[in-house]
């Protein structure tokens, strides 16, 4: 009887002490996939965060590209004076150059890579004039090339704007001071 | 009575250890997020546009002009320097004075509720002889200068330009 008696509240506290150990793996189990929920979850508001900010990373690329762009254009073969007015010169632009690059711009539109490239004279300060064939000597604004798109507000370098001016039928160097605007595309 | 204080202990220990877990896990979250959103401020004066503009108003061609041609800014500073005068009879340093003067104001508007507050502009002669000051507006914490040097004759001539924020 007494054995019957022990085995029997033996193998019932083998099966609570079974049970309490189910219960403990179905604990760490449940336990476990909550971890790994929470770090799923934390991932993807993560990537979604990441994903909203791409298209404010491109303006911002964008616009650095213009901030870049902006400090050596002007040193660029394209605009730059050369040996044109005596020895080279720093910042220093060629107007004439730079009409006849305005005439052409449709080979270089794509070539810089922004939305528009201008030049503003600020002394002697003429104004909103554009400067054409006609208008050349008294012009305010070259406007080099503006695409059609959104775009950021300019980033600005100053210049000197450089041409051949006469007087009294001698010719002489003229430089006025102007800045030099970059504009970059808004991606957002 | 024991087993159940034991039991209630081990999971008040637990329960310290998840929350535990979740404050590290969002402490790192936050220090994410202040470093995602932190944006790259534009600043209102550039190192290159000040430097650029020393460079650009020296190659200036002003009004005054001697027997050969009309001299830039650069070379009314040593014209200047030797006490000379335009062909109109004009102080070359008038001319440099008002000159650059007016070039400042049309570059560096301070006016109002303008980004810029006010500029000085120097130009120094051997380190020590001050040949031109030019100042406008409030000299604030924020600048950004530059100079340029240059030499003639044996003269070192140096100009400052600071622009303040």
């Amino acid at each position: 009887m007494k054995k019957r008696q022990k085995s029997k509240i033996l193998s019932r506290s083998s099966l609570m002490s079974q049970t309490k150990g189910q219960l403990k793996i179905q604990q760490m189990a449940f336990m476990l996939m909550a971890v790994t929920l929470f770090f799923v979850l934390v991932g993807m508001f993560i990537l979604v965060f990441r994903f909203s900010k791409l298209k404010e990373s491109a303006t911002l690329i964008e616009e650095r590209n213009a901030l870049l762009l902006v400090t050596k254009l002007a040193n660029s073969p394209e605009f730059s004076c050369g040996e044109s007015f005596g020895s080279s010169r720093l910042n220093c632009v060629d107007a004439d150059k730079v009409m006849k690059l305005k005439d052409n711009i449709k080979k270089y539109s794509e070539f810089w890579g922004v939305a528009g490239i201008q030049i503003r004279k600020i002394y002697p300060d003429n104004g909103n004039i554009k400067c054409t064939a006609r208008t050349y000597e008294n012009c305010g604004i070259i406007d080099i090339f503006s695409k059609n798109v959104n775009s950021l507000p300019p980033v600005s370098n100053f210049v000197s704007l450089c041409r051949k001016d006469s007087y009294k039928d001698e010719v002489y160097d003229k430089c006025e001071l102007a800045i030099l605007m970059v504009s970059s595309e808004d991606k957002e | 009575m024991r087993k159940n204080i034991l039991r209630k202990k081990s999971g008040q220990e637990e329960m310290v250890g998840f929350a535990l877990i979740m404050i590290i896990v969002a402490v790192i979250l936050l220090i994410f997020l202040s470093f995602s959103l932190r944006k790259t401020e534009k600043e209102t004066v550039e190192s290159y546009e000040v430097n650029s503009f020393i460079q650009s108003f020296l190659q200036y061609t002003t009004d005054c002009r001697d027997n050969l041609e009309y001299l830039s800014i650069q070379k009314l500073i040593f014209d200047c320097y030797d006490k000379d005068k335009c062909i109109d009879e004009r102080e070359t340093c008038d001319v440099l004075n008002s000159t650059l003067k007016d070039i400042l104001n049309e570059s560096w508007k301070v006016e109002g509720d303008r980004p810029i507050k006010g500029y000085k502009l120097k130009i120094i002669i051997d380190e020590s002889e001050e040949m031109l000051i030019i100042k406008k507006g409030n000299v604030t914490k924020n600048s950004k200068g530059a100079t340029e040097p240059f030499s003639r004759a044996g003269k070192d001539y140096e100009i400052f330009f600071n622009a303040y924020y």
